[in-house]
């Protein structure tokens, strides 16, 4: 019988699951994060600790109980490796490898450890949403990284605030746990096995995958624009709805510019979220090239403004 | 100024497969939690340890007020990835996934409790055991609108849970707050522990001198019974500094 005693100052139990050392390498240390199909881990890596590094730890993925039976499991969660191997950018996360751990059979991959407030807790601080000044880079960042892994033929699958991190000030899309390559891509891949796995987060999924259609550039691009108009505005852009609910209540019709978001800005971002994917007309380059854009000025800063501020507010 | 004397122990039981219940003794900062996962497959073990990691985890400074208010934040922000952020499998049902969780926190003598669910928060004072928290279970509501004790423990569901973290798309925490006096303990435990002794034993574990004793004694009461569900408590005693010299 297994008796665990915490003592003061290491409070925590380690996960009763999982072996508390994974590949003979990495020593399991906290949990991190619980997806709907994986734990994310902070592990230490024994061979860098060995040679000195003063930063050992690596984020250590596992798919959880329920996903870790399916015949597929390795596969997808290698797929999930492959993915994120073929993609080269500072707002995407690094991967570093991909094991099975010979005793446990538990397929595991290791990606540099980020550490920061997810998008979700960053939100939870701002009820009103960002100011501008903080959501352009932070959009941009995201809308960077979206382009490029498209470019690279890889779809992400679930974008949402809990998968996005803010890392000193710079930004991570992470988790392309339900990623897919375009075809030719990873072609030997189990790619079915997404689609017998299909899987979403309700409120980012556009209406088509609801409807049981493929991931796509689009549907993205429909889970990026909930993010960023959530983060301009404080709330998502349909409540607690999904996208079919909020489609028969006619919602779309009714969405409202975010207070913080420039105007020219709104006209892309509302065409991308559009349910229907006919109407989702806008893409990733149009809203990365006007969320690009300096705020427009119509009417010139008038000199006499200035003097007939209150005394102590003039810019001079 | 306060010291502390804690002691925290988690045990699997006789009968289940695995440990969802996860503790938090966190003595420097004064935070101590059990939660209690509930869920298939190892979700509770997940959503009872992302609680305490959250909790670990947590910038806490001497305001109590504040630090009260992180606590909570922390909580509705796990509630939230576990109701509104979960990634769903086509023509699965939703994983089931939540914890109960309570926890103290203290600044000198001020403390207060937060809970959700059916784990609980006892406290010994002057050779009496108090109940600082209230089960969030049917029984209790039951009991909350006018039907017997003894009428609502024959009920089915009687210990189904009205609230936890990650039952509801809104989390409600329930709090209580208490001023510490000398000699005072108190208990945190998961429903497995208590369910498992009697007031008498709780009583006669909390009365010995250090933490370590009481858990000990518990634990050992615990054990000699069937011991079907997951066990975890906390004791922690305040210990007047004594003055320089």
């Amino acid at each position: 019988m297994k008796q665990t005693t915490a003592p003061a100052g290491a409070p925590l139990q380690t996960p009763s699951d999982l072996p508390a050392l994974m590949g003979k390498r990495y020593r399991i240390e906290r949990l991190l994060g619980v997806g709907g199909m994986g734990a994310v881990y902070r592990a230490r890596d024994l061979v860098r600790e060995q040679f000195g590094d003063p930063e050992p730890w690596v984020a250590l993925k596992t798919l959880n109980d329920t996903f870790s039976r399916h015949p597929d499991a390795n596969a997808l969660l290698y797929s999930e490796f492959a993915l994120t191997s073929r993609l080269h950018h500072r707002h995407i996360v690094r991967p570093h490898s991909f094991h099975v751990d010979a005793q446990s059979k538990r397929a595991f991959l290791t990606l540099e450890l980020l550490a920061g407030p997810t998008l979700d807790q960053i939100m939870s601080s701002h009820p009103e949403g960002l100011p501008w000044s903080d959501l352009q880079p932070l959009a941009l960042a995201l809308l960077d990284a979206l382009q490029h892994a498209h470019q690279r033929g890889v779809l992400h699958g679930d974008i949402k605030p809990t998968n996005v991190m803010l890392c000193e000030s710079d930004v991570r899309l992470f988790d392309f746990g339900l990623g897919q390559g375009n075809e030719g891509l990873l072609s030997r891949l189990p790619r079915l096995s997404r689609r017998r796995l299909a899987a979403w987060t309700p409120r980012y999924a556009a209406l088509e995958l609801l409807d049981g259609g493929d991931l796509s550039p689009a549907t993205d691009l429909y889970a990026l624009a909930c993010v960023l108009y959530e983060l301009a505005s404080g709330h998502h852009p349909f409540s607690r709805l999904t996208a079919r609910q909020a489609m028969r209540m006619d919602q779309y019709r009714s969405l409202q510019k975010p207070a913080h978001l420039p105007a020219h800005c709104w006209p892309a971002l509302r065409r991308a979220l559009a349910f229907e994917p006919a109407q989702r007309t806008s893409s990733v380059s149009e809203l990365r090239q006007v969320f690009g854009q300096p705020i427009r000025r119509w009417w010139p800063w008038p000199q006499w403004a200035a003097v007939s501020l209150p005394l102590g507010r003039t810019s001079q | 100024m306060i010291h502390w004397d804690s002691a925290s122990q988690t045990h699997i039981g006789k009968v289940r497969k695995r440990n969802e219940d996860a503790l938090l003794d966190r003595r420097p900062g004064s935070l101590w939690a059990v939660a209690d996962g509930m869920g298939g497959h190892q979700n509770g073990a997940l959503a009872s340890r992302l609680i305490v990691e959250q909790l670990a985890d947590l910038p806490l400074g001497a305001n109590l007020d504040q630090n009260q208010r992180r606590v909570r934040q922390a909580l509705h922000q796990v509630n939230h990835r576990l109701t509104q952020e979960v990634t769903l499998c086509a023509g699965r049902p939703a994983p089931l996934s939540g914890s109960t969780v309570v926890a103290v926190l203290a600044q000198g003598r001020r403390a207060l409790c937060l809970w959700a669910g059916d784990s609980r928060c006892y406290l010994w004072r002057q050779q009496k055991l108090y109940l600082l928290s209230r089960d969030h279970t049917l029984a209790q509501q039951l009991i909350s609108s006018n039907i017997s004790a003894s009428q609502a423990a024959r009920h089915p569901n009687a210990q189904a849970l009205t609230r936890a973290v990650g039952a509801h798309e809104v989390l409600r925490l329930d709090a209580s707050e208490f001023t510490l006096q000398d000699h005072d303990r108190l208990l945190l435990c998961s429903d497995g522990l208590y369910r498992s002794l009697s007031l008498r034993q709780l009583a006669q574990s909390l009365r010995l001198p250090t933490a370590q004793a009481s858990i000990e004694l518990l634990f050992n009461l615990a054990l000699q019974g069937p011991a079907k569900d997951n066990l975890t408590a906390i004791v922690i005693r305040p210990t007047p500094a004594t003055s320089p010299p």
